[in-house]
């Protein structure tokens, strides 16, 4: 048979092109059109002379980064920061998801998976209000303590309990929305794995463990890459609405020192470099979890 | 891929987007410097005006998002101002709002984008040297010869200098027209109820914060007997350092130790580090904000007072006495008979007591270079120099909005809310040539002052004179510190880090950790701040 044409297949799902290409166009005039802009990170970018005057600099702003200690603080943090959240952050909406699946009753089901969603929907800036009125010395949490003889706890001024205290918050926030993508997974497993395996006499941790954690397992394995490849990549709100003055040492992530050096301070080609070199070392993660997840025998995210 | 990709694209160039964007549009504000050229004749602004073609002048003005506040482009002073000078100089005047609190973070993505008003301004003296160094302002020495005359009267050599970058008038400062700085203020009712004095040193203010703290005069639960939160963008210790800065400064000390006002601590001053030990030792018994650190804002302390549980507290001069947040009115309502008064506890070694002020120059106030208005922009704040129209934008209709009683203007309660609201007093967001009341003359400036604060005439009139006693304004520089506007807001956040850090350090270890933190913001750019204030100083002074 004679091979056909990419003309063809244009004009044999002419639509569905189509529609196609409005998100291709989103995504070339709002992502890698803004590449160009890259290049400040190479000048000394003067603000009134435009990007294509401002001359080269030879490196300079790279130099200038690689030369501070501050940066390499901030990007320890963001490593340690974003390696906690895939270590306790990623199973528990994994377990969640198997807990909310084994239950029986599907009104209860129902309800607690919206109010498990729920948090999701909070903005940062409102659940940094919510942290700062538990959490900090007098809040209500230290208050109950006191109230029942105990000694405060520094959920938010000692650096090390503070980091515990933005791990967990993030759980809450987002474990019950990261449980629809498994839950949907598990409603693809067929059910008559479950009733063989019922026949065999195999409990439900039995079940869990041989029939719906292999059903997710794909699932897992590209949300797991996804994670990997953003290691390097945080996001702005989280920390920089937790944060205070105590704990930089360990709250300070490349989001909140590329908008301190890069927006307050002005110093827009420091900041472009820091977000280039960010981004290399996403892009570096997110291939090379995805190869090794391969060789491994699972599928890739491409 | 498309997933992944997407979602890394997006995550990892945000910045670069919002960046990169900005510098996209700026390069179109390249063919713009040109100002209009000055029409044939000479003088006179208001026929020449006329004349032309109708224009559009853009202001900043800043966005105070307070509760109730009128379209901030559409109101009673936007029409005045339009129905006057728009009318006169055929233009229509058009403002664009900044938020107060990330005045300069926009303001620098607008100058980036050409998107900024012709008249811009800002109190972040590093931000407007920025701009100078990148050639971004309008010279506006030859517009103030030919259209300024009243301008440049008003504010005179002493003001004007403050704008000028290497004998360039790349910025009018506004003037300041009262110089206090700061006040500490005492719950005079819980000194009378546990019988003590008026503490007038430190150790006697100490002694006193832990009478507070232990009798407990205001039966409150969770007293704080000083209240006290780190800022992140101006962090210090507030006038504590005056009781331990030694009294024989050099003027060459003062001035490159001391050099900056209150957004940046002092760190090499002699006596600092006895004032942060200050704080760590009121910390660790106790008596200070438990919440001082994660109350950024401030706006927990002010709660606090407001509700009777602090004995003791630094801030403005008029602080609890203005209408915003209101901490006065609300503690007199929450615990009737409570009664605050200033206090000037801080006596140094030779029994002053010192207090940092302001010099007389306010906002800096300037036109990018891109502007195609700025002949217009310096016709507009010539205008408003006009001691008439400073009248009506600081105080409104006569009779109606305000009653003149012994030559000073008396609010009547008109320009509190609704369209006529100020969102500052004396509107200071649209009448941005004097920062502070303006009458024209000092005597009847520090009168009318008390006159804008209903219900405390008497007590503000008492707190301006403490706070101006051995008041004293940072040193002039004629050269601005290049160093410091790289550094300035990286030094400032660290700063706040640091102090942070010491003031709940563990008592054995605060002198060590001082000597670190010192070196470790002497490395971050200190330093180079220093020693630019230190060849700026000598250069100054023909050393």
């Amino acid at each position: 048979m004679a091979k056909k044409g990419i003309i063809h297949y244009i004009k044999h799902d002419f639509l569905l092109y189509l529609m196609l290409v409005i998100p291709v166009a989103y995504i070339l005039i709002f992502k890698y059109a803004p590449m160009y802009g890259i290049q400040i990170a190479f000048k000394d970018y003067n603000i009134f002379k435009g990007i294509n005057s401002s001359p080269w600099n030879d490196f300079e702003t790279f130099k200038q980064v690689f030369s501070s200690k501050q940066f390499f603080q901030v990007v320890r943090n963001t490593l340690v920061l974003n390696g906690l959240d895939l270590i306790v952050g990623f199973p528990a909406p994994i377990l969640l998801a198997i807990l909310l699946n084994e239950l029986v009753s599907t009104k209860f089901k129902k309800a607690s998976q919206t109010i498990l969603y729920l948090p999701h929907f909070l903005s940062w800036v409102i659940i940094g209000g919510i942290v700062a009125q538990l959490f900090s010395p007098t809040g209500m949490l230290n208050a109950l303590i006191a109230d029942m003889g105990g000694h405060g706890f520094p959920f938010l001024t000692d650096k090390y309990a503070w980091v515990g205290t933005y791990i967990l918050v993030g759980v809450w926030q987002n474990a019950g929305w990261g449980t629809i993508l498994y839950l949907a997974a598990m409603t693809g497993i067929d059910n008559q794995l479950y009733e063989a395996a019922e026949a065999d006499g195999a409990g439900r941790f039995k079940k869990i463990w041989h029939i719906t954690l292999p059903g997710i397992r794909p699932t897992i394995v590209i949300l797991m890459i996804l994670q990997l490849g953003n290691i390097m990549a945080i996001n702005f709100d989280r920390p920089f609405n937790i944060q205070n003055n105590l704990v930089m040492d360990f709250g300070d992530v490349i989001s909140t020192y590329v908008y301190r050096v890069g927006i307050q301070s002005a110093d827009f080609s420091l900041g472009t470099a820091v977000g280039l070199f960010q981004s290399v070392i996403c892009l570096i993660f997110l291939v090379s979890s995805n190869y090794i997840s391969r060789k491994l025998g699972d599928d890739g995210i491409w | 891929m498309k997933a992944g990709a997407r979602k890394f694209v997006s995550v990892g160039f945000a910045t670069l987007m919002l960046a990169s964007s900005l510098s996209a549009c700026s390069s179109k504000g390249n063919n713009t410097s040109d100002n209009t050229k000055p029409s044939g004749s000479t003088q006179n602004t208001a026929s020449e005006g006329t004349s032309k073609k109708h224009r559009t002048l853009t202001v900043e003005v800043f966005d105070r998002g307070k509760p109730g506040q009128p379209d901030l482009n559409n109101n009673y002073w936007t029409k005045y101002i339009n129905d006057n000078f728009g009318k006169q100089y055929n233009a229509t005047v058009k403002f664009v709002t900044v938020p107060r609190s990330q005045e300069v973070e926009k303001l620098n993505v607008l100058m980036a984008s050409s998107d900024a008003p012709d008249i811009v301004f800002t109190y972040d003296a590093g931000t407007v040297y920025n701009f100078v160094q990148q050639g971004g302002l309008t010279d506006l020495g030859p517009l103030l010869d030919q259209y300024g005359s009243a301008l440049t009267s008003y504010l005179g050599e002493d003001i004007l200098k403050y704008g000028k970058y290497n004998g360039t008038q790349y910025a009018v400062s506004a003037k300041r027209t009262i110089l206090a700085g700061f006040n500490t203020f005492i719950r005079k009712d819980w000194l009378d109820k546990l019988g003590l004095p008026v503490p007038t040193t430190a150790e006697q203010f100490y002694d006193t914060m832990v009478a507070f703290k232990e009798k407990n005069p205001g039966q409150v639960s969770g007293v704080i007997p000083y209240g006290y939160s780190l800022s992140s963008s101006t962090p210090g210790v507030g006038a504590i350092m005056e009781a331990f800065k030694p009294s024989n400064l050099t003027e060459k000390q003062f001035a490159t130790l001391q050099a900056q006002s209150v957004s940046m601590p002092p760190w090499n001053l002699p006596g600092y580090d006895k004032a942060v030990q200050y704080l760590n030792k009121m910390f660790h018994a106790g008596l200070l904000s438990p919440n001082f650190v994660t109350d950024k804002d401030g706006k927990l302390s002010d709660a606090d007072i407001s509700n009777g549980k602090v004995g003791a507290f630094f801030t403005n001069w008029d602080g609890p006495y203005r209408t915003a947040p209101g901490t006065y009115n609300n503690l007199k309502a929450n615990v009737p008979g409570a009664e605050l008064i200033p206090i000037d506890p801080w006596q140094n070694d030779a029994g002053n007591h010192p207090k940092q002020g302001y010099s007389p120059n306010g906002l800096y106030i300037f036109v990018p270079k891109f502007s195609k208005n700025a002949d217009l922009a310096v016709q507009y704040l010539n205008w408003m120099a006009d001691p008439q129209n400073t009248l009506f934008l600081q105080n409104g209709k006569e009779g109606e909005d305000y009653n003149m009683v012994n030559g000073v203007p008396v609010q009547t309660g008109t320009t509190t809310s609704g369209d006529k609201m100020m969102t500052v007093a004396n509107n200071l967001d649209y009448d941005i040539l004097s920062n502070g009341i303006e009458l024209g003359d000092p005597q009847k400036n520090q009168a009318a002052i008390s006159a804008g604060y209903p219900g405390y005439e008497k007590e503000v009139e008492n707190a301006l004179k403490v706070s101006m006693t051995e008041n004293y304004a940072p040193y002039y520089y004629s050269t601005p510190n290049a160093a410091d506007a790289k550094y300035h807001s990286q030094l400032t956040s660290l700063s706040a880090q640091l102090l942070a850090k010491l003031i709940t350090a563990k008592p054995a270890e605060f002198d060590s950790l001082y000597k670190s933190s010192v070196q470790q913001f002497m490395d971050q750019g200190g330093k180079a701040v220093l020693d630019e204030f230190v060849k700026n100083y000598d250069a100054q002074n023909g050393q």
